[in-house]
């Protein structure tokens, strides 16, 4: 056998065997620091208060809600189907188990958005999308949803349409009954006169 | 006979010129400009540190001169700037920071001592700026709590807003549990009025004599 080539097998050896030692890549790749600001800056990340109820009044499969608060303030009161994930557990074992499912859109809240905004960046930095804030957290909440205020009479028609479906969303949440209230066209009045005799031929 | 052992000495040359290639791009490479210094952890250990935070009161002795270690930085855009900001800050956004030049700079302001501070109209909008240069190792940045929205609202009188707490985040401003209570019985008095269903009243249709008499 060639000698060369015995020289070029030991060595291709010994590099394979180099790959034994390479440290193992977390599954999670941590996002690059200029990619966390760049992900930082956008604006993209922020949903509403009136966005999350609709996504919990249609049943969206999709949406995920995380209470970064403490366990206390989650048990005293949280959003319907609500996970509660303290921010301070986020580094300990499991606390990233709920982060990261495909399909999912995880929205973080708290009392304001601070803490759940801290939340979105740690998770942005561990390399998991598809993450949201709920801007104004559960104060916003009661503020819109649960106890929303009737708009000005010069507001434009917009701030009537979502003051509609805030109190519909209220009824929904704090689990009223009401009878079914305005229609939006009055029904016309159908009034069919009396056809007259008709004298037909002559007298 | 393969090519290499005809021209042992080419096959040689090749490869000893793939190997140097090989090493030159690899010394070459240049570090990137920000490499994380605190791990998740460590980055969730700050956001609990009081001293991470500038209070507004703290504005005050700054905008007077008396704290000369404190550099104001304003993250938003040029044109909000415009219409009004802290007296004494530079308006650099929190992408243009990370340019080279202005890494330069924090590094400078680090080894000096200098705090300095970030503000953006409110807290929630320097909170992701303020949160990623901890984490690339710039401790001594601190975010303005209340931003520039609580600074204008109180800037004739700053030391009052020692005893003010409005500022400060994460609150449960209301009773959760009571104010959102759900209430099998109907709500409140609902002020939309409730118009009554339109009856529709059909005439019976008379009996049309057709033809004779």
């Amino acid at each position: 056998m060639n000698r060369n080539y015995f020289i070029l097998t030991i060595i291709m050896l010994v590099l394979a065997a180099g790959t034994f030692f390479i440290p193992r890549k977390s599954l999670q790749q941590q996002a690059k620091p200029s990619k966390l600001l760049w992900e930082i800056i956008q604006p993209t990340r922020y949903v509403s208060t009136d966005q999350v109820a609709k996504m919990i009044i249609q049943k969206d499969p999709t949406l995920e809600l995380i209470d970064v608060r403490s366990a206390d303030e989650y048990n005293k009161f949280s959003l319907p189907n609500s996970i509660n994930v303290p921010l301070d557990s986020i580094v300990n074992e499991g606390g990233m188990d709920y982060f990261g499912i495909p399909g999912t859109n995880v929205v973080f809240f708290s009392n304001d958005d601070i803490k759940a905004d801290e939340a979105w960046v740690l998770a942005k930095r561990l390399g998991f999308n598809a993450t949201y804030v709920m801007k104004g957290g559960l104060n916003r909440w009661i503020e819109t949803i649960i106890q929303p205020k009737e708009p000005a009479e010069e507001s434009p028609g917009t701030a009537f349409e979502s003051y509609e479906f805030r109190k519909g969303a209220q009824l929904f949440f704090t689990g009223a009954k009401v009878e079914k209230t305005t229609t939006k066209k009055s029904k016309i009045v159908v009034r069919r006169k009396k056809k007259a005799v008709v004298a037909a031929g002559g007298c | 006979m393969h090519v290499h052992e005809l021209n042992p000495k080419k096959t040689l040359i090749a490869l000893l010129a793939f190997v140097i290639l090989l090493l030159a791009g690899f010394f070459t490479m240049h570090k990137p400009l920000l490499t994380y210094k605190l791990d998740v952890k460590q980055s969730l250990a700050m956001l609990n540190n009081p001293d991470a935070c500038f209070q507004p009161w703290q504005l005050a002795d700054v905008l007077n001169h008396k704290d000369k270690n404190v550099v104001l930085i304003d993250i938003r855009d040029k044109f909000t700037y415009g219409q009004g900001h802290i007296p004494g800050s530079e308006n650099i956004s929190a992408f243009d920071l990370t340019k080279k030049e202005n890494i330069e700079r924090l590094d400078g302001f680090k080894k000096q001592g200098i705090t300095v501070v970030l503000y953006g109209n409110d807290q929630l909008q320097a909170n992701g700026p303020w949160m990623f240069f901890h984490q690339v190792g710039f401790d001594n940045v601190k975010i303005l709590l209340g931003g520039y929205d609580y600074y204008h609202a109180h800037k004739e009188n700053l030391m009052a807003s020692k005893n003010d707490q409005s500022y400060l985040k994460g609150k449960a401003r209301y009773d959760f549990p009571k104010v959102a209570a759900k209430s099998g019985s109907t709500a409140g008095k609902s002020t939309v009025k409730t118009k009554k269903p339109v009856v529709i009243r059909r005439k019976k249709k008379a009996v049309v004599a057709s033809g004779g008499c």
